[in-house]
């Protein structure tokens, strides 16, 4: 397991510095800051000026060495913009990312995984089709419809949910549920696949022909079987939802790092998109890497690479 | 696992069902206000971006002001004289104090000027007081500024220089001071949770019109549906930057209310006069005759803007009665282009941003396509955009729509840049327009001024280097109860507000 976790490691360190060039040099193509920050009424000479306070009138190269040298110091700079660290900007946005991310997840598995398993054990029936009509159409509306439609129902019509913005945890449902049925029909679906594939096994045959109930089957000898595909896919649900719901976030006023990083290319305030894609780089390397070690929890029969 | 995340849903669900709604939404001695996002920073002079100017300026106070009607009014400068052409001496109020209790004296004034003209400073404004070439405090009351010639929209620039205290700003530095701002003006800074509030609370010691609401909070909300939903579920008492459709959702609103303004945004088809095939005098006047300007108005805005013959509005210093401009005739402007001929057939890309309202650019299309040109809407981004922009006669886009504002009301802040070969905006190399320019730049006379400006409209509705389209409006929402009158400088004075039950 050392060695596994040591290999992976420089994999990771590798990939990051290499997330990290890409990100530094597709951003200046697309030039500098400067003409956005300034009014429209300025002179050639100002805004010269600024771009030399700035820094952005020195080589690309010297800029670029300075990036990685920051970023050695784990210092991820200050926001053109805002003039603020960088580390400040994405720390006062993360907490509200991850209880975004934690209201989706609990919406989309809470009610994603039942029904893949009502899916699957129910084929065919009635029940299924309605279940499978509720999936399809929670994943067809587009979020920015129906997270007004939300707000337009449960606050301006009924008054029990505040429109937007944070607060307490009312401030989340309708974020959560937004954002969550949308991953939710994946899970269904995930579920229902992995549950029908490990009831069509001979062990899952035999345990009925043993007599074994329907609910025992599924929790003592299924559930565990299934679940190495939806934990890869919870994975990578997470490592999006931390990348940020944009959509979500601006209709609800939701102050996550999806929101701060559009604003952040819209106004190429480069330091800011730095610190977030690079955050999101760590994130997905970890979480791969959790992942990894979890199957060999889940399944005895997985040998990690490092570990023979 | 599963039990873990049902138990999570129940607590999300009991804890919604918990707190009756509603109730919480609002307070009376709070108003909420959603702007677009949260400012840039609440250092004056570190920005330029409404968001920011939206909130700072209830915390600091100006040199002067502009009051309801528009005019130029003293704030913390009660009177003022010109010495010279070149030199203006302010009375100052000697009540002022600074939030920290700090007296508000000339030694802040001219420190708050030479901060902001400083080039090593780089402010986003320079461009805005670099005409200020010295500030000097005659005594405790007294600052005569000096330009470096006579510059008639002086006081016009002077109502966006707000006055911060030396002692502070010195004592803490830049960043320190963005984070947490000490002004004069009628509330204090409160506290700014990022991405979504700035908390101001009431300044009970202000020298001038007191506050009515004991705090505000200026909230971030980048969608303008939910910014309306906001306003129609009471959670919010102003908002900003809505549109004409929006506003049509609170005229049926039980407890919100549209309320328009007339602005001093001017919006215009730019063109490039020295590029084919507008180099052809024939080909813009077509493009003059083939934009029905009041159908934009009307029929894609709403008809809250009102269409423009000259490149000012009514609330610009250099706006002149009577002005005409070609009335819209399809039909002579097919003329005109088929008279050209296969040059006028030639495709212009119509260079657009998103932040621009993509009706009216798709309107512009349609009309000139009507026409018989050959108009192709390109989309870029807007830093991209400016740099085009103000890339001097050999690279500026052949057509671009746009919106322009000084924030100064004067005419020298709008027809300077998009005239003047010493702008990198302008491109219409005209002798006579220039001339005028400067001469309107260069008197103190109003009379010589307006007479200056007269020539360069009446040179562009005979000309037409660029086509006048309307002035802009600014929708806000407000709440049924709160009182207030929107202005065309787009500012939100909080103490110019009142609330009836």
């Amino acid at each position: 397991m050392p060695g596994f976790l040591l290999q992976r490691a420089g994999q990771a360190l590798v990939t990051i510095l290499g997330v990290a060039t890409l990100i530094f040099f597709v951003q200046r193509l697309t030039g500098d800051p400067t003409y956005l920050l300034v009014p429209e009424t300025a002179t050639k000479a100002d805004i010269d000026a600024l771009r030399h306070a700035l820094g952005f009138d020195r080589p690309l190269v010297v800029q670029y060495l300075d990036f990685l040298a920051d970023l050695a110091r784990f210092d991820l700079g200050q926001s053109v913009v805002q003039r603020v660290p960088v580390l400040t900007i994405i720390g006062s946005r993360l907490p509200y990312t991850l209880m975004l991310a934690a209201g989706a997840l609990t919406v989309a598995c809470g009610i994603g995984i039942p029904i893949g398993i009502l899916l699957a054990v129910f084929r065919d029936s009635a029940i299924a089709k309605a279940a499978a009509g509720f999936v399809l159409a929670a994943q067809s509306m587009p979020t920015f419809w129906s997270g007004i439609l939300m707000i337009m129902v449960f606050s301006v019509l009924l008054g029990w949910l505040p429109p937007s913005s944070t607060g307490d945890l009312r401030h989340l449902v309708m974020p959560s549920f937004a954002l969550g049925l949308l991953s939710m029909a994946t899970f269904a679906r995930i579920a229902r696949s992995a549950l029908l594939d490990e009831l069509s096994k001979d062990y899952a045959r035999t345990a009925r022909s043993r007599g074994v109930r329907t609910p025992r089957l599924l929790l003592r000898h299924i559930a565990r079987n299934a679940s190495i595909p939806v934990i890869t896919v919870l994975a990578l649900e997470i490592s999006n939802l931390l990348a940020g719901a944009v959509i979500v976030e601006t209709v609800f006023a939701w102050p996550g790092i999806g929101q701060v990083t559009v604003q952040a290319i819209l106004a190429r305030d480069f330091m800011i998109v730095q610190g977030v894609v690079l955050l999101g780089a760590f994130v997905t390397v970890a979480l791969n890497l959790i992942s990894d070690v979890l199957y060999s929890v889940v399944d005895p029969r997985i040998v990690l690479d490092g570990a023979r | 696992m599963k039990r873990t995340r049902r138990m999570l849903a129940s607590a999300l669900v009991a804890a919604c069902l918990a707190v009756p709604g509603g109730a919480a939404f609002a307070a009376k001695d709070r108003l909420t206000i959603d702007l677009v996002g949260e400012p840039n920073s609440l250092d004056p002079h570190v920005q330029w971006n409404p968001d920011s100017y939206y909130v700072y300026r209830n915390i600091f106070d100006n040199l002067v002001t502009r009051d309801d009607k528009g005019l130029i009014a003293p704030q913390v400068a009660t009177s003022w004289k010109q010495l010279s052409d070149t030199q203006i001496q302010f009375q100052l109020r000697d009540d002022i104090t600074f939030h920290d209790g700090s007296k508000l004296t000339a030694e802040d004034v001219v420190f708050s000027v030479k901060r902001i003209t400083d080039p090593k400073f780089a402010s986003p404004q320079l461009g805005q007081f670099d005409k200020i070439t010295d500030a000097v405090a005659d005594d405790a009351k007294t600052v005569t500024l000096t330009t470096n010639g006579a510059y008639p929209a002086l006081l016009a620039q002077l109502v966006k220089l707000s006055i911060v205290p030396k002692k502070v700003v010195e004592a803490v530095g830049k960043d320190a001071f963005n984070l947490a701002p000490v002004g004069s003006g009628p509330y204090k800074f409160g506290g700014w949770q990022r991405g979504v509030s700035v908390t101001l609370a009431r300044n009970d010691a202000y020298w001038g019109t007191k506050a009515p609401f004991p705090s505000v909070v200026f909230r971030a909300i980048p969608d303008a549906a939910t910014r309306v939903a906001n306003l129609m579920a009471g959670t919010s008492d102003l908002a900003a930057n809505l549109d004409g459709d929006l506003a049509k959702q609170l005229q049926t609103s039980q407890r919100a209310k549209p309320v328009p303004v007339l602005t001093e945004r001017v919006a215009y088809l730019a063109m490039n006069v020295q590029k084919e095939p507008l180099n052809d005098p024939r080909v813009r006047r077509a493009i003059a005759q083939a934009i029905d300007k009041q159908a934009i108005t009307d029929g894609v805005l709403g008809g809250t803007e009102k269409p423009l013959a000259q490149m000012l509005s009514p609330a610009h210093e250099g706006f002149v009665e009577g002005i005409k401009d070609l009335p819209f005739d399809l039909a002579k402007a097919k003329a005109q282009i088929a008279e050209v001929g296969p040059k006028a057939k030639q495709e212009i890309a119509l260079v657009t941003a998103p932040v621009y309202d993509q009706r009216v650019v798709q309107a512009l299309q349609q009309m000139l396509v009507d026409a018989g040109l050959n108009v192709k809407i390109e989309m870029t981004d807007m830093g991209s955009w400016l740099k085009r922009m103000q890339s001097g006669p050999d690279s500026i886009p052949v057509m671009a729509f746009s919106r322009w504002s000084c924030g100064c009301q004067d005419a020298d802040g709008v027809l300077f840049p998009i005239l003047h070969s010493a702008s990198g905006w302008a491109n219409a190399k005209d002798k006579t327009i220039e001339e005028a320019l400067e001469a309107g730049r260069q008197t103190l006379d109003p009379a010589k001024r307006l007479a200056a400006y007269k020539t360069v409209h009446e040179r562009i509705a005979s000309e037409h280097f660029v086509i006048p389209l309307y002035q802009a409006a600014q929708m806000y929402g407000t709440s049924k109860n709160l009182v207030w009158t929107p202005t065309p400088n787009e500012s939100i004075f909080v103490n110019r507000m009142s609330w009836k039950d």
